[in-house]
């Protein structure tokens, strides 16, 4: 039998009950269409909340944090990091680049008043916070001492615009108490001042706060505030974190696990994201089998109306195998017909998931205008493949045993049937 | 020409046993024929005598108990299930009393039937099918659905299907069990001169005066051939 002419003759047949065929495709268009929209809903919530993590930060990034991983997170104990740690995780793989950070204690830009609290944080040149988020002047470079990179909101209380700010000689007073926000904070050891040249003002969206210094200068004030020297410093407080940059985010899981085999706690947004994704990968597939339900009971009507079909049409399959139909071409034409109703079923059914999904968006928008403006329901082609190709498979399945017991008929039989 | 090519079909020693409820009964026992090619069978025997069985056995709608089968030199048990399909399809063409047409279809796409089995493309089936009603005086009613039929047009159409694959053998079950004397008597007419035109047909009858029209009549009772 040609396949055009298998096409053709259970189309006929799938047309011909129309009002049987309908109902039976009805039952696979609203499964199919709960499990688009289930899915584009999971999808679309996934979206949103890796987007929101992607615009936080680099997926190639692991932290270190001075501190031993306990059994669980509230148990973990201080743990100093040391020069010769760093040079530790330095020797591990995949690593591009290791970078110190020292915070000093809080401080003030005495320039700014009262409100221009800060954070000074020591670090090196070309450390992964001080990166492309420039307003004016540059980034910190190496062998920079008295120098500063601050937030875009205290470059202007020390000056008319973040441009001009740049070049300004400005006070760094460190130690002791200090406003932040409407509270005083009663900071450590005596307030010392440092002067500092502005070279460049950052975007306050990453911090307003957070104003990054050299290194070396936040160690010697750190060193200065407790009476100890830099060197010792570094020996006995260690620094405040280390920020290691994997060749590629592939292989931070690997470096993870080398500093944590070294004793250290780490973070790394990729492992975050995985476990988001993991997260969303279990969320999906509770949405999914609720979808599923809807498609097995879609399923169970198809297999109820083929078997009827089969019945019904006994006498014809005698004919047919009388005239010279093979068993393969009976079991492939009841086959066929079912596979319509999944194709026609599936097809109905994405475009109902599809308007389905755009309505209720409209409708949740018109409700609450300040809802996300991302799309709340996400259908990709990988979900209308999957939800055509699961629409087809499904119908394919239940056809499969009334597809069977008409080929295994005996024509005799099939013919003496009134 | 070798045995092998003259004869249409060739059966030895034919059993056909059912069991029914613990008694067996046997519908064929030991039956050997054979059929020439262009001759007129008739197989004539009461109801119960085993002629439809032995219809249904050549035509590969039913297997034997014991014994063999050879159609057109064709050895019947050598084919599974997709080769007897093939069998009837390409070898044998089969009339019954009951037409088994389908209703659904026009008269021609039911004589065009068998050859989509056969993988005969479309334009082929409705030219040989056309052609095949035309020689059967049913060209006019080609268009037609069969509910429209009288019950001479449809076993005509019906025997138009039977030839349509070009079959060695005709195999006729009662066909003329459910027309009208008039019809009956023109469609054993229409028999007769498929034969003179070297059709090979293989009658099965309870009725003397239309087995009267073959050219050889075997009797059968009780599944074995008498005389």
């Amino acid at each position: 039998m040609r396949l055009g002419d298998l096409a053709a003759m259970s189309l006929g047949n799938y047309a011909r009950s129309r009002l049987r065929s309908a109902l039976t495709t009805a039952g696979v268009a609203i499964g199919t269409a709960l499990v688009v929209l289930l899915i584009a809903l999971a999808t679309g919530a996934e979206n949103n909340v890796r987007r929101s993590i992607f615009s936080i930060g680099d997926l190639r990034l692991v932290t270190v944090q001075p501190f031993q991983p306990g059994a669980n997170g509230l148990s973990a104990v201080p743990r100093t990091i040391d020069d010769g740690v760093v040079s530790q995780f330095r020797k591990i793989g995949h690593v591009a680049g290791v970078y110190r950070q020292f915070d000093a204690p809080l401080g003030q830009v005495v320039e700014g008043g009262d409100d221009a609290a800060i954070r000074p944080q020591g670090i090196e040149p070309n450390a992964p916070i001080d990166r492309g988020d420039l307003l004016a002047g540059r980034h910190l470079a190496l062998g920079d001492r008295g120098v500063a990179v601050i937030p875009g909101n205290i470059a202007r209380l020390v000056a008319p615009n973040v441009t001009a700010a740049i070049g300004k000689l400005v006070t760094l007073r460190i130690g002791g108490a200090v406003r932040l926000g409407s509270t005083r904070v009663g900071g450590s050891g005596t307030p010392r001042d440092y002067p500092v040249t502005i070279v460049g003002v950052f975007d306050e969206a990453a911090s307003q706060t957070s104003v990054r210094i050299p290194l070396e200068d936040a160690l010697v004030a750190g060193a200065d505030n407790r009476g100890l020297t830099a060197d010792s410093l570094r020996q006995q407080t260690g620094y405040s974190g280390i920020a290691i940059e994997a060749d590629d985010s592939t292989n931070v899981a690997e470096i993870v696990r080398s500093v944590q085999e070294l004793g250290y706690s780490s973070f790394s947004l990729k492992q975050v994201v995985e476990q988001i994704d993991q997260g969303f990968g279990v969320f999906r597939g509770i949405l999914a089998g609720i979808g599923g339900v809807a498609l097995l009971v879609a399923a169970i009507g198809i297999a109820n109306t083929m078997v009827m079909s089969v019945l019904e049409r006994t006498r014809e399959i005698g004919i047919l195998k009388a005239v010279g139909a093979a068993p393969g071409d009976v079991r492939a034409l009841f086959l066929a017909e079912a596979a319509y109703v999944g194709i026609v079923g599936g097809v109905l059914g994405l475009l109902l998931g599809y308007l389905g999904g755009q309505v209720i968006e409209r409708i949740i928008r018109e409700l609450n205008p300040r809802t996300n403006p991302a799309p709340i329901f996400v259908v990709g082609p990988d979900l209308v493949l999957g939800a055509l190709g699961l629409a087809i498979l499904v119908a394919l399945v239940a056809g499969f045993l009334p597809a069977r017991r008409a080929m295994r008929m005996s024509a005799l039989s099939a013919l003496r049937y009134e | 020409m070798s045995t092998e090519q003259t004869l249409a079909v060739e059966t030895r020693d034919l059993a056909c046993t059912y069991m029914s409820g613990a008694t067996s009964v046997a519908a064929l026992d030991g039956v050997t024929l054979t059929v020439r090619r262009g001759e007129f069978v008739a197989v004539m025997g009461p109801s119960g005598s085993g002629k439809s069985t032995l219809l249904n056995v050549i035509a590969g709608l039913e297997r034997p108990t014991s014994g063999w089968v050879r159609v057109d030199g064709e050895d019947l048990a050598a084919l599974n299930e997709a080769g007897l399909a093939g069998h009837r399809s390409k070898r044998v063409g089969m009339v019954f009393q009951a037409f088994n047409l389908l209703p659904r279809y026009r008269v021609v796409d039911n004589v065009a039937l068998p050859l989509i089995f056969a993988g005969v493309p479309r334009a082929e089936r409705t030219a040989r099918a056309r052609a095949l009603l035309d020689r059967l005086g049913m060209s006019s009613r080609a268009e037609h659905r069969t509910n429209e039929l009288s019950g001479g047009e449809l076993q005509r159409a019906a025997i138009a299907r039977a030839l349509v694959g070009g079959p060695a053998i005709l195999l006729a079950d009662e066909p003329t069990g459910n027309l009208d004397s008039a019809n009956g008597a023109a469609l054993i007419a229409l028999l007769d001169e498929l034969n003179r035109g070297g059709q090979t047909v293989l009658l099965v009858t309870h009725d003397g005066s239309i087995a009267r029209h073959a050219g050889r009549i075997m009797h059968l009772r009780d599944g074995k051939v008498l005389d």
